[in-house]
Order: C-alpha cells, then structure tokens, then sequence
C-alpha cells in the first residue's frame, strides 16, 4: 500500500496550538497561585502565535492534506481568525472574574485552548471522522469547563445536563454518519458528495442519516426542539464560561454545518433546506417570545442566541454563495456581540455579585454613562437597530433568503425580529429611565474597560463601515 | 442456515435482550452485569465479521476494565432508583410508543430493503495467516494518523477534565499532610504543667487546662 | 499626480471636520483661544488648499477628477460610495465656501466674544464647513443628499444657538420643518433617479439621461408624465427648500434669529445657493425638460420680484438683508430657469461675497449698538463707524448693479439672457427681474440712509458707546469688500462666455442664451459701456433716488403711503399671508389631523389593538412557554426524541 508523508505544514496552527497547550499544562504545574497569571499569558501568546501561523501561511486553492482528512481553505482560516480573536477577548475579560471567585486556575486556560483546538479540527475537517473527533474534543472540554465551578449546584446541574444530552446528541450524529458511510462507502467529504450523486436524492438510507445529522448539528448550535440545555448551560455556568460557550463554538458550529451540509451533502440539498426551514422558524419563534419572559439577563441571552441561530439557518438554508457568505457574516457578528454582552455583565459584576439579573441593569446610566452607551450600542445591534453591525447582519440573511425566493420566510423572520427588539430595548429603558437599585461604583480593572469598549466601538464602527467584513464573508465562498 | 448463521442470531438476540435489560432492571448490579453480557455479545458478533482484534479489545478494555470500575462504583453508591424513576413512569407511555415509532422506521429504512445481502458484495475472505492487527495497525498510523493523534487528545483532555473535576482540596474535608506531621515539635503537642497537690493560694495554673 | 490630488481633496474637505471634533467633543478640555485657534487653522488649510485645487484644475487646465474614495457597500449593483468630483464647478464653489467660511470663522472671534457658547459655535460653522464641502465636491446622489441633511442640521441648530430664546427655537423649528417639505421632494427625486437609472453616481446618470428624454411613467393611473420632468421638479422642489424659493421661503426670515456671522455663512453666502449649485450640477437633466426648465423660471420669477417689495417694509436691519438675499436667489434661479446656468453660478459666487459682507457689516452695526437692531433707532452712524459704513457702501452697490461693481456684471447677464430666453415664462420673467432691479436699490438704500445718514435716532447711552468695531471684524469686511468689487470684472470674460463650465454645465444648443450673448461680447468694459444702455442701470439709479428723496429729503412721505396704502401695507406687514397661511391651515390642519390619528389611530388601535394588544397577547405567550423549560433532563431529551421522530415522519416518508 502505498502511502505519501502528508503536507504538515498546512496543519501547522492546529500543531501549534496542541504543542503550546501541552506545555502550558506541565508549566502551570509548576506555578503557585500568585504566579498563575504567567498560565494566562502564554495562553493569549498561544492565541496570537496562533493568528500569525494561520495568517501567515499563504495557499492559492483548498488544500486537502492528511490523506483526505485535512483540508485548509479560505473560508476555514478567516473563521479560524475569529475563534482566536474571540477566546484571546474570553480569556481577557475572564481573568479578573475568575481570579476574584476563587477559580483562576491553569485548567481554565488549558481547557479553553483545547476546546480551541477542537474547533480549528472541526472548521479545517475533511472527513466525517475528524468532523466528528473534533466536535468531542470541544464538547469535552466544555462540559469540563461549565462544571468547574464544583462549588455551584448550578454549574454541577448545568454540566451534567450538557453532558448527557449532548452525548445524546452525538449518538444521532454518529448514526446519521453511519448511514451516510453506508451509502456512500467513505468518509470524506468530497468522496461522499461525488457518492451522493451516484445515489440519487431520492435516495431514503441517505435522507434518513442526513436527518440523523442534522439533529447533532442542531443540538450543537442550539436550535428549537434541540435547544433545551441552552437556557440552563448558560445560566448554569461561571459568566466566564458562559461567554466561551456563546462566542466561538458558534463559529465552529457553522463550519461543521457548512462542512457536512454544503461541502458533503449538497446534493441532498432540497431536503436539508426544508429540516433548515423548520428549525429556523421555531427557533425564531421560540427564541425570541421566551426570551422576554425572562427576568435574568444571562438567560434572556440565552434565548436570543437561539434566534440568532434561526437567522444563521436563514443564510444557509438559503442554498447560494451569497447566502452562505450571509450567514457567516451573521455568525462572527453574532460572536462579537454575545462577547460584548457576557462581557458586560462580567464587568459590572465582582466578588459575591453576578450583576446577571435585569434589575441589575437598571438605571446603569447614572453609575457609569459610558458603559451604558456601550451596553445599548450591543442591544440596538442584537435587536438590528439599523447602522449597527446587527442590521447589516439581518439585512444579509434576509435579502440572501428573499433571493431564495422565499419572501414568506424573510416576512416571517422579520416580525420575530420585531418582537425580539424588544426585549433588547427593555434593557435600554432599563439602564436610561429607572432608578439603580445600587450605588456601589463599578469595580473592574482597566484592561477589561478597554477591551468591552473597543468591542462595543467596534461594533459601531463596523455598522457605519460594514464593508470590509463583509467582503471578507464573502472572498470566503469566492474561491 | 448454516451454522454461521446460527451463531449470528443466537448473539444478536442476546445482545438485543441484555441491552434491554441494562435499561429495565431495577438493580444496579444486574443492570452493569447485563451490560458485560450485551459487550461480550457484541465481541462474538465482530468475531463473526473476522475483526479479530476490534473483538478482543472490546472484551478485555470494556469488559475486563471499565466495567469492572463501573461496579465497584455501583457498589459503593447506595442509588435509589426508585425516585429517579419518578418522572420516568410518567412519560412512560408516551415514550413508548415515540419509542416504537422511531424503531419501526429504523428498522424499515435499515432492514433488508437497503442493506439486504443482494445490496452488498460479499467481502474478500482472508487467509488464516492474514494478521487483523497489523492491517489495523498500518491504516491506523499512516492513512487515519490524524483523526488518530486527535482521539489521544481527547483522552488527554478527558484525563485532565476528570482530574481538575475530582481533585480539590474541600474545606471540610479530612485529610493527611505528611509534611506537616513530620515537621512537628514536641511543643506544638505537649505541654507541661506544673502539678501543685496543695493548692497554694496565688497558683491555679492547673485550672487553665 | 491623482493620488496626490485626491488626498488635497480629502484634506479640503476633512480638516474643518478635525476642528469641528476637536472644538465640539473636546471643548470641554481646551481654551477659547484653542478652539478658535484649531477651527480657523482647519478652515484655512482647507481654503489654501481650495486656492491650489482652484489653480489646478482651471488656470492649468487640470483634469477634473471624478472617482470613489470609499465604497460603503455594494448592493443589488448599486454602489454607495464617497467620491469625489472636482471640476471647474466644484472649484469654483469650494473657494467660495472656504474663504467665505474662513472670513466668518474669524469675524466671530469679535462677534461672540461675550458669548458662553464660544466654542460650540466653532465647532458647528467648522462642521457646517465639512457638510457644504462634502455637499458641493460630491460626485454621486448619496454624498450629495448626506450633504444636503448635514448642511441642513447645522442650519438648524446654528438657528436655535441661543435656544433660550422662545423665538430661535420657533424659527428653527419652522426652518426645519420647512425644510423636509423640500427634502422630501428631493428623497423622492433621488428615489426615482435609482428605480430608473439604477445607479447613484452622476456620471452613469448625466450619460444614461438623453436615452431616457422620451420616457414616460404613470405616476397617478392614466396619467403620462415626462420622466425627466418628474424627476427634475421633484429634485427642485428640495432645491425650493434649501434656497427659500416662494412657497418654501418661510423659514429663511425667521433664520435670522441666529448670530450674525452664521446668517452671512449659511443664509447667505453658501448653504441657502445649495439648490442652485444642485441645479447647475444637474444641468444635463434639466436640459431634457422644458417643463421643469418653466417652473423653476417661474418661481424664480416671483421670488425675485415680491420678496424684494417685501424688504422695503422691514425694519430689522438683519431682515433687510435677508429678503435681499431671498429676492437674488430668485435671480440666481430665474437664470437657471432660462438655461443660463453659468450665469445663475456666477451670480452666486459675486452673491456668496457681497451678501457676506452686507450682512457682516450689519452685523458690525449691530455689535457697535450692542445688539440693537431695528433701523429705525439708528440713523448717522456713518462718522462712528467709518469702515463699516464705506465697506457698507461697497456692498450695497455691488447689489444694487452699480457698473464696475461685482452685482453688475453678474445681474446684468442674468437679465439680458433672461430677456433672450424662448423657455415659456422668459415674459414675466424679464418683467420680474427688471423691476427687482428697482426695489433692490430702493430697499438697500432705504436701509442704507437710514442706518448711516439723517438724524441720530438712538438714545443717549447707546450713543455714547458707539465706536468702530475691532480688526477682527473690520478686516474681513475689508477682505470682503475687495472681490466684492473686482470679481465680476475678472470672471464675466471666462465664466460666462468662456470655457470655464466646460464639461461642468451642459447646455443645449437651441437654449444656449450666453452663448447669443456672448456673441457681442467684448471684454469687461464695453459690457459696462453697454449696461449704460439698458434700463437696469436707470431703474437702480432711480430705486437710490427715490430712497434718498423719500426718507432723507421728505420722510413723512412714507408715513403718508402708509396711511393712505392700507390695504396693500397690511398685505405686506403680513408677508403676503404665508405664515398665516402656514399657521391657520397647514400647521392647524396638521394639528387637527394629528390630533385624530393620535386619539383614533394610535391610542385605540394602534396603542390599544396593535401595541398594547400584541405585547399582551406575545407575553402571554411567552409566559405559557417558559413552562416548556422544566429543567428535567429527561423532557429535554424527550423533546429531542419528538424532533427527531418529527423529522423523520416529514422527510424520509
């Protein structure tokens, strides 16, 4: 049998971030508790080593290494960027929550950047079987994460309800990918899709594993009925790993999404855009009329991802280029701003106080005017408030699914909308017209302040000058 | 049927009324026990496929190790499952027949109408000199190195998961510390007290214990 | 070399932004003296740079430039962009702004000395800077209409500066609100522009217009209208909005709430001429449709000639500009209307100076009798205040046409093309213009004797404070006295009869009035010879007469007028019924309407049914499915279970 060396250096992020995670595991063995923040640090290096190797690294076409496995392409390296740029914002933003609640500990970082390395697995996938390993590999270490808290029922109920369910959920996924390697005979991707069109789409064995898959992918982004441990993981969790989990394993999500969907099973396309429809429209529903039910302000985030997630499923559903670049713009949009969100409620909060209810936020203007500019620069974007980065975000998916010549749909996602503005606009009124229930000074430390500022501003900026990002979205599905 | 036949049914029955067990006994040690029977049905099945190696991993890992630390936890753990079952009887109805219906579907769209013998060609026999674990072994550091180097991440991550889980130092909790105990003086333990049998006035050192 | 030209282009336009930034969000952190020194320094690099830009493309014949500087985005092929073009136009125009706006920005230093709101007011005249030159070096219809509502809003908030006055906030809300009548006009221009030529930029636009000449659409049902009629009368009913054409005007009086050196600024010199640049840019549009060619004649007409008459009733020394002001924008439209756009271009610039410094120098009399305004308090100012009154003179002759004069030239062209003019309506049009000539002198020189000669009317104490202004003002009266008498002589030769306008101003043949003018064009000079041969000149000279004579020489003439005239003064004391109009009917009718919708419409079924009733009913909704949640680990996964089955029922069978 013959066999060639596979091309490692097109892996070379991947490597880097497993050999730099290891080594920190062993290095923080070494620290004391009042040295941990040298762990910290060489976990953000990592997160920066990261972006130069994967932007340094210049290829023409895909590349597909590791017989088959492995493939590296312009849409996976920008959304890469993304995911190292919204853990390097995680890992700041968390490092003083965490220090203050006793949990600043090497684990957090360890595991964070192993949960990194799985979702570089699962954007950079080429086979059902790195797909699938990879999503593990970030769901292991995320279920660690929500349950380090050991000292929180909470957090202990949350993980525990995140971990059955989605070992439940990756049963069906394995099932669904059994019977598409039953079909088609492999596991990579490319072969699939060419097995795909020898089989037919009318072929029952593949619908019926292309339902199977679905069903995994719609418990990893979180979309109505697969939805359930949303609400409970995010409020369940320490706010700083709530803020991983709502940021890039989104990102991570939508690849494996576009992976399995576009890249292997786009010839079954016709069907998987009615599962698309369906999901997105109860997550549209579902999302956005229980998220104004909600009096803690982690929860109601919780709920809106979920209809962020219909919105995403918009832009895919929608089945073209223009819809595909639509819904990745909408899926990096939707990260910086859940970062922006989690972030400031980490902000306000300190030692013995989660500033994670609403009333918490209520008359936030009086307290610090800046941050409640920047907190209703985050709500008027996540309601799609027009020149914020949101509106440009909804705008896409919508005029990528009225393309799609589905105008019904686009009506239908636009009255959800409606009604999800305002429970975004309820937080606004809260921190502008009512009294704060507190008067304790925010107590945060300055690189954070920077940082959620900038992360706002730049959501403003973005909005008033969305092209860049867009053009980026779209060069990803040019070549 | 031929003998190889024979076999087929007699362990997918067994496996298919073992895992049914697993879910339905109200005894946690029968129910772990069941579970070794439905592996050990399982091994006999891949045996059947010639995947030698797949078969006898499965006994000695899942059977001779896993399931082995499984009961002893079970053991040690005074589960009450009848209050754990509350909810469970209730849905019970529902859920079953939710149950019936995705079975039945799975077993129209996965019988012999897609994956009947016809479908399929017969794969190639191998002789008896032909190692099982050597091929595993190539594919598995060649062509799946991959996919194989990530799998050893998720063990380590697993590892580490389970340790940072378990491993905490709990307020209350009683514990030994070595070092301390060696580093102990006489006069952190024992103190001396002047005894003062007539109880002179101005003298109640005694008292002080 | 258009790299480098482009960043001079991005610099003119954005150091008055810098200034404004710096003065405006950061006032708070710096001096008076900083603020002023950062504004002007912004202003001044952008009028230097405007002088070389100027060199560049019209003494050295450069290439205009015309290209996008930033695409904002891109959709359904439309591109949204921030370009630029500059041709003989533009520059033109943006060393009008900028040296006009660098005068003011300077003649404010004394003018707002006392002022609390010091550096607010730099920071706004440096942004309405930044807005008219983003307005007027656009090269699409986004930019120009982004312009347009910036110009628009400092204009409003420049009116309401002194917002504890009741009346500044009256006047600019009524500015504004006059103002989206015309805008709205204008959006729906600019709406039926990209619906037909599917592009923002001019260029694609001005190419793809003659194949559309013949287009017709339905706007009403059975009704065809002209294409380009539609879209230039809607265009310039924003331009009525903007440049106060008759019945848009309103707002333009009432303006004058606001600081002087921002009605020199603004509602004289550049914002209020924004229309007619607009019109002149578009040209190639306006040529197609004779229609709209008559209407804007026509409401230039009337603007020309009964706003004039109004200014002669005026008291406020202020208001008697600013009708001034109204009637020549009505000159400068009437030229548009004719077709002689270079003329109606000129007219503004020669304006845009003369108008700065009638109402800068108003403003010096005004400071020199601590903000007293009404003329009839006035009179023999002239031995106080010598600059002002001899750069007064100046400027009043240069409106009134006085040969040699910067007015002259400029107005005479207007009315000898008007008078050449075949575009229906070119009748009363040379009717209107050639008496305006008569009131613009009568009205200038009514204020002008009353102010600086007769008797001392104000009293004692004011009398003995009265002194020459500081060099900060006096010397950008003199500044602008200067072209105020020279310009017209320079530029008439190239602008008129030239080529300056080339590829800039298109005009057709069989309507090219300049160019049948300027057939008998010899130079500067025999065209003053030839005005001493027009009726203009005798009816200036009579209007200065007939001013002098009735309130130097027999001043109870007038008061006789007045008395016996009753009916005609009343209808002009009430400006001819606009406002009340406005208010009894328009505003009223609003009111009413408003007051229906809001008791009907919006508190029973909107507030009531819709809002109320929907909230209701989705919190409701919310409530019961937050129920779904029970937090049991097994009903979540039931609820996946029945997806899954869900899903399987619907695809695979």
């Amino acid at each position: 049998m013959e066999f060639e060396i596979p091309k490692m250096s097109a892996a070379l992020p991947e490597m880097f971030v497993l050999g730099m995670a290891c080594l920190i595991l062993v290095i923080d063995l070494f620290l004391t508790d009042k040295n941990r923040i040298i762990t910290y640090l060489l976990a953000q290096a990592t997160l920066v080593g990261a972006a130069i190797a994967s932007l340094g690294y210049q290829f023409g076409s895909p590349e597909i290494a590791f017989n088959g496995s492995f493939i590296r392409d312009a849409m996976g390296d920008t959304l890469k960027v993304f995911i190292y740029l919204s853990v390097f914002v995680v890992f700041l933003y968390s490092r003083s929550y965490l220090q203050a609640r006793n949990l600043f500990r090497g684990e957090f970082f360890v595991l964070g950047l192993f949960g990194v390395l799985g979702m570089m697995i699962m954007v950079s996938a080429h086979s059902l079987l790195t797909l699938y390993l990879g999503l593990e590999l970030l769901s292991l270490s995320m279920y660690a994460l929500v349950a380090m808290n050991r000292d929180s029922s909470y957090s202990s109920e949350a993980a525990m309800k995140y971990f059955v369910l989605g070992a439940l959920a990756s049963g069906m996924l394995l099932y669904g990918m059994s019977m598409l390697y039953g079909v088609t005979g492999s596991l990579e991707l490319s072969q699939i899709s060419a097995g795909v069109a020898t089989a037919g789409a009318g072929n029952m064995v593949l619908v019926f594993g292309l339902v199977f898959t679905v069903v995994g992918l719609a418990f990893k982004l979180g979309a109505v009925p697969f939805h359930m441990w949303v609400p409970d993981v995010y409020h369940g969790s320490p706010t700083a790993v709530t803020v991983y989990i709502g940021s890039a394993p989104k990102i991570a999500a939508f690849a494996m999404v576009m992976r399995l969907l576009v890249d292997g099973l786009e010839g079954l396309q016709e069907h998987w855009q009615g599962m698309l429809v369906i999901l997105a429209i109860l997550s549209l529903a579902l999302g956005n009329i229980t998220a104004i039910a909600q009096t803690n302000i982690k929860r109601m985030l919780a709920y809106s991802t979920i209809a962020h997630v219909g919105y995403l499923l918009l832009g895919v559903l929608s089945g073209s280029d223009s819809g595909y670049a639509s819904a990745m713009f909408y899926t990096i949009v939707y990260a910086l701003m859940s970062l922006g969100g989690f972030g400031m409620i980490m902000l306000l909060s300190r030692t013995g106080f989660e500033a994670d209810r609403l009333d918490d936020f209520k008359g936030l203007n009086e307290r610090s005017p800046w941050f409640a500019f920047m907190m209703l620069i985050l709500m008027f974007s996540m309601a799609g408030v027009p020149v914020f980065l949101g509106f440009w975000a909804k705008l896409s998916v919508l005029s990528a699914v009225v393309e799609a010549e589905m105008v019904w749909l686009a009506a239908v996602a636009v009255v959800f909308s409606i009604i999800g503005a305002f429970y975004y606009l309820r937080v606004v009124k809260l921190m502008y017209f009512d009294k704060p229930e507190d008067n304790t000074p925010i107590d945060s430390e300055f690189d954070v302040r920077v940082m959620l500022s900038a992360n706002s501003l730049a959501i403003l900026v973005l909005g008033l000058f969305p092209g860049a990002l867009m053009s980026l979205c779209v060069n990803a599905f040019a070549l | 049927m031929n003998f190889e036949q024979l076999l087929f049914y007699l362990f997918a029955a067994a496996l298919l009324g073992s895992a049914l067990m697993v879910i339905t006994l109200r005894n946690p040690v029968h129910a772990a026990l069941s579970l070794v029977l439905t592996f050990f049905s399982g091994a006999a099945l891949w045996l059947l496929l010639e995947a030698e190696f797949l078969a006898i991993t499965l006994v000695l890992v899942y059977v001779g190790a896993v399931m082995v630390l499984f009961l002893f936890v079970v053991m040690m753990l005074d589960i009450n499952l009848a209050q754990l079952r509350e909810g469970f009887v209730k849905l019970l109805p529902v859920g079953v027949v939710v149950a019936l219906l995705v079975i039945g579907m799975m077993v129209y769209v996965v019988g012999p109408g897609n994956f009947g013998l016809e479908k399929f060609a017969e794969p190639v026999g191998h002789s008896a000199d032909y190692s099982n674990t050597k091929e595993l072994g190539r594919v598995l550091y060649t062509v799946y190195v991959y996919p194989f180097e990530i799998a050893a991440v998720i063990l380590l991550v697993a590892i580490i998961a389970a340790i940072s889980l378990a491993l905490r130092k709990r307020p209350q909790g009683k514990r030994q510390d070595p070092d301390l105990q060696i580093a102990v003086r006489k006069k952190d333990r024992l103190r001396i007290v002047a005894n003062n049998p007539k109880g002179q006035p101005g003298s109640n050192a005694g008292d002080k214990k | 070399m258009a790299d480098n030209m482009q960043n001079i282009y991005l610099t003119v336009a954005l150091a008055p932004l810098v200034g404004a930034i710096v003065a405006g969000l950061f006032g708070r952190f710096i001096s008076r003296s900083v603020a002023h020194t950062v504004t002007i320094a912004g202003v001044a690099v952008s009028a230097a740079l405007s002088l070389y830009v100027f060199k560049h493309i019209v003494i050295d014949g450069g290439e205009p430039f015309n290209g996008a500087v930033y695409t904002w985005m891109v959709s359904d092929g439309v591109r949204f962009e921030v370009g630029f073009l500059v041709d003989s136009l533009t520059a033109m125009m943006m060393v009008v702004v900028t040296w006009v706006s660098l005068m003011v920005h300077i003649y404010t230093i004394g003018y707002m000395h006392d002022d609390p709101g010091y550096k607010r007011f730099f920071s706004y005249i440096s942004l309405f800077t930044f807005s008219m030159l983003m307005l007027v070096m656009s090269n699409n219809f986004m930019q120009l209409f982004f312009g347009w509502e910036a110009v628009g809003l400092v204009s409003y908030l420049l009116i309401g500066f002194w917002y504890k006055r009741p009346t500044a906030i009256f006047a600019n809300l009524k500015a504004f609100l006059v103002n989206r009548v015309g805008d709205f006009g204008f959006l729906l221009g600019i709406a039926a522009v990209l619906m037909y030529f599917n592009s923002l930029d001019y260029a694609d636009v001005f190419s793809a217009a003659p194949m559309m000449a013949d287009m017709t659409i339905q706007v009403i049902p059975g009704v065809e209208w002209s294409l380009m009629t539609v879209i230039c009368i809607l265009l310039f009913i924003g331009a009525m909005g903007k440049s106060a054409q008759v019945p848009l005007h309103v707002w333009l009086p009432d303006s004058m709430e606001g600081p002087t050196p921002i009605s020199a600024l603004i509602h004289a010199a550049t914002m209020v001429t924004a229309g007619i640049f607009m019109v002149a840019r578009m040209s190639p549009l306006y040529e197609l449709s004779t229609t709209a060619l008559t209407v804007v004649l026509v409401v230039g007409s009337i603007t020309a000639l009964f706003m004039g008459i109004l200014g002669i009733i005026q008291n406020d020394i202020k208001r008697v500009v600013a009708y001034s002001t109204l009637s020549q924008l009505g000159y400068m439209t009437v030229a548009l209307g004719a077709s002689a756009y270079a003329a109606g271009v000129f007219h503004l610039m020669t304006h845009a100076f003369f108008k700065a410094l009638l109402f800068l120098a108003a403003g010096s009399v005004i400071i020199g009798m601590h903000h007293e305004q009404d003329i009839r308090k006035m009179g023999g100012i002239k031995k106080y205040m010598p600059i002002t009154y001899w750069t007064m003179l100046i400027g009043s002759l240069a409106l009134i046409g006085f040969p040699g004069f910067a007015g002259f030239f400029s107005k005479d062209a207007i009315i000898e093309a008007v008078h050449l003019s075949q575009t229906p309506g070119a009748g009363f049009a040379y009717f209107a213009v050639l008496v305006g000539v008569f009131i613009t002198a009568f009205y200038s020189f009514r204020m002008f004797f009353l102010v600086f000669h007769g008797e001392e009317r104000m009293d004692k104490h004011a009398r003995e404070h009265l002194h020459e202004t500081p060099w900060v003002v006096t010397g950008p009266l003199i500044a602008l006295a200067v072209p105020s008498v020279v310009v017209g002589a320079i530029f008439i030769g190239p602008m008129l009869f030239g080529d300056f306008f080339n590829g800039a101003i298109f005009v057709s043949p069989e309507r090219d009035v300049l160019g049948k003018l300027g057939e008998n064009f010899h130079g500067w000079f025999a065209f003053i010879l030839h005005g001493l041969a027009t009726p203009a000149l005798y009816l200036a000279m009579a209007g200065v007469g007939a001013a002098w004579f009735l309130y130097m020489k027999r001043p109870d003439i007038p008061e006789m007028i007045k008395a016996r005239a009753g009916v005609v003064y009343t209808v002009l004391e009430h400006k001819y019924g606009f406002d009340d109009f406005n208010d009894k009917v328009v505003a009223a009718g609003s009111r009413a309407l408003g007051r229906l919708l809001w008791q009907v419409g919006d508190v029973k079924l909107i507030d009531g049914f819709v809002v109320n009733g929907t909230a209701k009913g989705v919190g409701w909704l919310s409530a019961v499915i937050k129920h779904i949640q029970t937090g049991f680990l097994y009903h979540y996964a039931f609820a996946m279970f029945v997806g899954l089955f869900a899903l399987i029922a619907l695809f695979v069978f």
